[in-house]
């Protein structure tokens, strides 16, 4: 696998979901309890190289299935849009799956 | 014709400037077509000094009828309970305060500062600052829960950060014509033909709502304001989307979230850091709900919406 993640979103999907499927730790806790630990996790996003996908996905502890007792994943999430099935909070701006979840998830 | 004192107190003038932008109808249509006749106002008055001193005393002692006394900012009451740090007219502002309340047959604040304390009266309050007749919810104030005026009303509270100059206006007009008998007020005497519905009601981003597509980032003209960015639409109670500010649009239609400036409440968690502009959750889930909606019923609200929300939903659909 290149380490240059593709641009085309389909692509990129398939990319970050043979990632998560390999493995790839990322930092599923602790989970945000304040809007403050909230914003520090977006900080920590926006200080990356915006071509660094693995990082998002590893800062926001993205999950390739749901979690948690009730089982949240991102078709509930409000910040994922259903049709283009992308995470539209802008620091991360990655396409996702419908079943994938991450630690910036909310209703 | 109806006499009409304005005095501020611990204000920053932004309903005075509300009130001089008004249209429906303006300041001057209460002069010259509602028969308002303002004797004193803090950007129209002309008195000064001793002179306005006079005509303050005239409105205590019933000299001058006092018919609609208006109150603009909160109430100073430090230090120690004198006063003192909002003199006016050589006096503390709040002693003349508890003089032409008793004087007037009307008394009406407007602002969040005068109705229940606004920003000044935020924790830790430093001023002790307080409404006429709200210390935030709480009944009382600085007339105390039982006041009413000589026409046997209590406060009418119209708040606002500032107040839409609309709402101001017409209020006085109903007053001063003799139909404040038709004002219905609610448990927080705000006038219920403004304060009855939602500041979501008419708000362009309903249909986003509807569907759970979010708003990530101010003046997106995309997405619902209320699941990230704080907005308090659903459950704060105004006619912005109603009753439209210059006429134009509202902050929702804009894409600034209504931080609730009309309850009691506002500014909400005393600004703390990170509570300005973004939804308080817990483990995801909002805090503040909108009004009359639970938890559970939210989320299968929401798992519903989402899977039948449309395509559009997701695109701006407000092309220029």
């Amino acid at each position: 696998m290149s380490d240059r993640p593709p641009r085309d979103p389909d692509a990129l999907r398939r990319y970050i979901a043979e990632l998560l499927a390999s493995g790839l730790e990322t930092e599923t806790e602790p989970m945000p309890r304040t809007e403050r630990e909230f914003a520090e996790i977006l900080d920590q996003l926006r200080a990356l190289d915006p071509e660094d996908v693995r990082g998002r996905l590893v800062i926001a502890g993205f999950l390739d299935h749901p979690y948690g007792p009730e089982q949240q994943r991102c078709q509930e999430c409000i910040y994922y849009l259903v049709h283009r099935r992308w995470c539209d909070i802008p620091e991360i701006s990655l396409p996702c799956e419908p079943d994938w979840w991450c630690r910036l998830w909310r209703i | 014709m109806a006499n009409l004192l304005w005095l501020q107190g611990g204000a920053c003038s932004g309903n005075t400037m509300s009130f001089l932008n008004a249209e429906e109808p303006s300041a001057c249509d209460l002069v010259t077509d509602f028969g308002i006749n303002i004797l004193w106002h803090p950007s129209l008055g002309m008195e000064l000094g001793d002179n306005l001193q006079r005509l303050l005393r005239a409105c205590v002692s019933g000299e001058i009828p006092l018919d609609i006394f208006v109150f603009e900012g909160t109430v100073v009451r430090g230090p120690d309970g004198t006063g003192a740090w909002n003199r006016f007219a050589g006096r503390p502002m709040k002693d003349w305060v508890a003089e032409l309340a008793q004087a007037a047959q009307y008394v009406v604040a407007i602002g969040d500062c005068a109705t229940w304390g606004g920003i000044p009266a935020t924790a830790p309050n430093p001023t002790d600052s307080t409404g006429l007749q709200f210390l935030k919810r709480q009944k009382g104030g600085f007339l105390g829960a039982d006041f009413r005026s000589k026409a046997g009303l209590p406060v009418i509270n119209i708040p606002g950060c500032p107040a839409h100059p609309d709402w101001v206006t017409q209020i006085l007009v109903a007053v001063a014509t003799g139909r404040a008998a038709d004002i219905r007020l609610d448990d927080f005497q705000r006038p219920k033909t403004f304060f009855a519905s939602f500041t979501q009601t008419g708000c362009t981003r309903n249909m986003h709502f509807a569907y759970k597509v979010s708003a990530t980032e101010f003046g997106q003209r995309k997405g619902c304001l209320f699941y990230d960015l704080g907005c308090r639409g659903p459950m704060t109670h105004s006619p912005c989307n109603r009753i439209l500010w210059n006429r134009q649009s509202s902050k929702t239609r804009s894409g600034m979230p209504c931080l609730g400036c009309t309850e009691p409440e506002f500014p909400f968690f005393d600004l703390a850091p990170g509570t300005v502009f973004k939804t308080q959750t817990v483990m995801g889930v909002p805090k503040d709900l909108p009004e009359g909606v639970d938890k559970t019923g939210y989320i299968k609200l929401t798992v519903a919406a989402k899977a039948a929300a449309p395509k559009w939903a997701e695109e701006d659909i407000f092309v220029v």
